[in-house]
């Protein structure tokens, strides 16, 4: 395969899980836990989409949109419902917290929409051919949407005040809250931000590919390495991080390892030994278990255990 | 007749999950360790005692030792890269470990018996331990036994480990790092040893799973069942043993009941299973936020 289009392909999923691990790790900035839920929140906003896109033949960034501010909403409810009697409590009973909420999540969407695979109205794409790649004009749409939604990220984050109260809240809640910070209110916007960020992760994923109940927690373990190899808390992080594991996933299974062992020929023959596609997960699995050996704080962020 | 054998199919399954859930608890409860994989040693426990027993022909007991060597060494090495970590970390680590161990045994199919390749397909017809001495109308009873019998050696041993100072330490750690530290111990040791003997305990429930269902498949590991697994001790109440078989009970009671209910209500199979499932992560979530030191609640000792 091309280079270009390995380069291409890497972008596309980067902007994809990019959302995601952006919005898991605004979350766990403010809030100090790993929220397992979080990838439903990408599922039930490609869900809420697709009904209001095939169902009630919305346009796709109206239903889009609509689907965003939904979730967004769903979970600040869940927030004032849940996680705010558990302010305070230890990690391990956050988690716990988030994972039976994921579950009951998943399965929510499972018992409305069903079980079957699905995909939205936007018509049959036929690739186009730039630089020597094919890309779909979905594809590029993805792209776009991605990079414009992280320049809004990072102005939300560095040019306005909640911004500046955010970082205040993470760095420290109770001298935020003693500065006029009304930091509940900060929680239930990066709440918000991640939940939305997520929903518009997943219905890029649907655009790509299709839907279905498991699609949010089947890329639960990349937006988690991603988040990781970024620095938990770091929204840039997660940025390059999602770059960097596009590209592991694209360049690890469309490389031919025989060529690599083999010194291209030199010695021994061995061609079309390739990572079988049955393991991309292992991918993102094997950069976290390097990033938590080499360096656990994440490429970008502080050193400290 | 019928319901009294699938009473002590429950009970086998019951015991299967009661030491499942006692070696979480010992790692989770009483160590502190988040370990959301646990799936990941019961999944090995099973493969390594079918492959001992299938293609090296050797005794049940020994693929069971097996079971419990493999998964003990599998959890060591997980707890190499994350024994210095927070709690985050372990849970998402062993989160994927959990996925890798079941996609190694979907894509591999060169762990086959003679012509038939493992993978997605399973591997079919596991022996039974003592099947050819035992006359088959009470074999169920005897397996159950067998199973309470492994049940009750896992409880004792790991028992004596909380109760003993290991336990005491363990549970210095899970508090607070710098007290058993200013006292001199390896902290770090301590995760990976607790992390190796909960994981080692797991792979013996695989191992007495897969002889009693004669058959395995990677989908028997799917991350639900950790999940499961941690609603009953959550719901028994952490920390403790009693506590963790208590709600191995009542979960294990909720779950398998509940799959009858379609034959009394007009509802899909399908969207039972979801209700199901939707109403197991509704009990974890209830618990922790109103029962949040479960049924029975662990005995706080002064020494």
């Amino acid at each position: 395969m091309l280079f270009q289009q390995i380069v291409i392909n890497a972008l596309i999923r980067a902007s994809e899980l990019g959302l995601l691990a952006i919005g898991l790790t605004v979350t766990y900035d403010i809030l100090k836990f790993a929220n397992f839920a979080h990838v439903e929140f990408a599922c039930i906003g490609a869900f809420l989409a697709y009904t209001m896109n095939v169902t009630l033949g919305m346009n796709i960034i109206l239903a889009g949109l609509v689907a965003i501010l939904v979730v967004g909403v769903l979970s600040i409810f869940i927030d004032r419902l849940v996680f705010i009697r558990l302010r305070g409590a230890s990690s391990i009973a956050l988690m716990v917290t988030s994972l039976g909420l994921g579950i009951a999540l998943r399965n929510g969407v499972r018992a409305i929409w069903g079980a079957r695979i699905k995909g939205y109205a936007i018509g049959l794409q036929n690739p186009v051919e730039l630089i020597g790649v094919r890309i779909t004009p979905v594809q590029i749409f993805i792209i776009l949407t991605s990079v414009i939604s992280m320049v809004i990220i990072h102005l939300i984050l560095k040019r306005t005040k909640l911004g500046k109260a955010m970082r205040a809240t993470s760095a420290n809640p109770a001298l935020a809250q003693a500065c006029g910070i009304h930091t509940e209110r900060i929680v239930r916007w990066v709440w918000f931000m991640g939940a939305s960020l997520a929903a518009l992760g997943g219905i890029m994923i649907g655009l790509d590919t299709h839907l279905t109940p498991r699609m949010g927690f089947s890329v639960m373990i990349p937006v988690f390495a991603i988040s990781i190899l970024g620095g938990l808390g770091n929204p840039y992080g997660a940025m390059v991080g999602a770059l960097i594991l596009g590209l592991t996933e694209n360049i690890g299974l469309y490389t031919d390892l025989g060529k690599i062992l083999t010194l291209n020929g030199l010695i021994g023959n061995l061609t079309g030994l390739y990572i079988p596609t049955g393991y991309k997960l292992a991918i993102s699995f094997i950069i976290m278990i390097v990033v938590l050996l080499w360096r656990p704080s994440g490429i970008m962020g502080k050193r400290e255990r | 007749m019928g319901v009294l054998y699938f009473f002590v199919y429950l009970m086998i399954m019951a015991n299967v999950y009661g030491i499942l859930s006692l070696s979480l608890n010992f790692q989770a409860g009483v160590g502190g360790m988040s370990n959301f994989g646990h799936v990941a040693f019961f999944c090995i426990g099973a493969y390594t005692s079918t492959l001992l027993v299938m293609l090296c022909h050797v005794h049940f007991l020994v693929g069971i030792l097996g079971a419990f060597i493999a998964s003990g060494l599998f959890a060591f090495l997980i707890s190499i890269p994350t024994r210095r970590l927070k709690a985050d970390y372990w849970a998402i680590t062993t989160l994927g470990a959990g996925e890798i161990v079941r996609l190694f045994f979907l894509n591999e199919s060169w762990i086959s018996t003679g012509h038939y390749s493992g993978g997605p397909f399973g591997i079919r017809g596991i022996p039974r331990p003592w099947e050819s001495i035992i006359p088959g109308n009470i074999y169920p009873f005897f397996y159950l036994f067998l199973t309470l019998l492994f049940l009750g050696l896992t409880y004792f041993i790991l028992q004596r480990l909380i109760n003993g100072p290991f336990g005491r330490v363990l549970k210095a750690i899970r508090e607070d790092d710098d007290l058993p530290l200013s006292l001199g111990k390896n902290i770090h040791e301590f995760r990976v040893k607790t992390m190796v003997i909960g994981g080692a305990f797991a792979g013996i429930a695989g191992g007495l799973l897969v002889h009693y269902t004669t058959y395995v498949d990677p989908f028997f590991f799917m991350p639900m069942e950790t999940f499961i697994v941690w609603a009953m001790i959550m719901v028994g109440g952490i920390g403790n043993n009693r506590g963790a078989l208590i709600g191995t009970l009542i979960i294990q009671l909720l779950y398998y009941s509940t799959r009858f209910l379609k034959d009394y209500l007009p509802i899909e199979a399908q969207l039972l299973a979801s209700l199901r499932m939707i109403s197991i992560g509704i009990l974890i979530v209830v618990v922790m936020l109103f029962l949040q030191e479960g049924l029975v609640k662990e005995k706080k000792r002064l020494y």
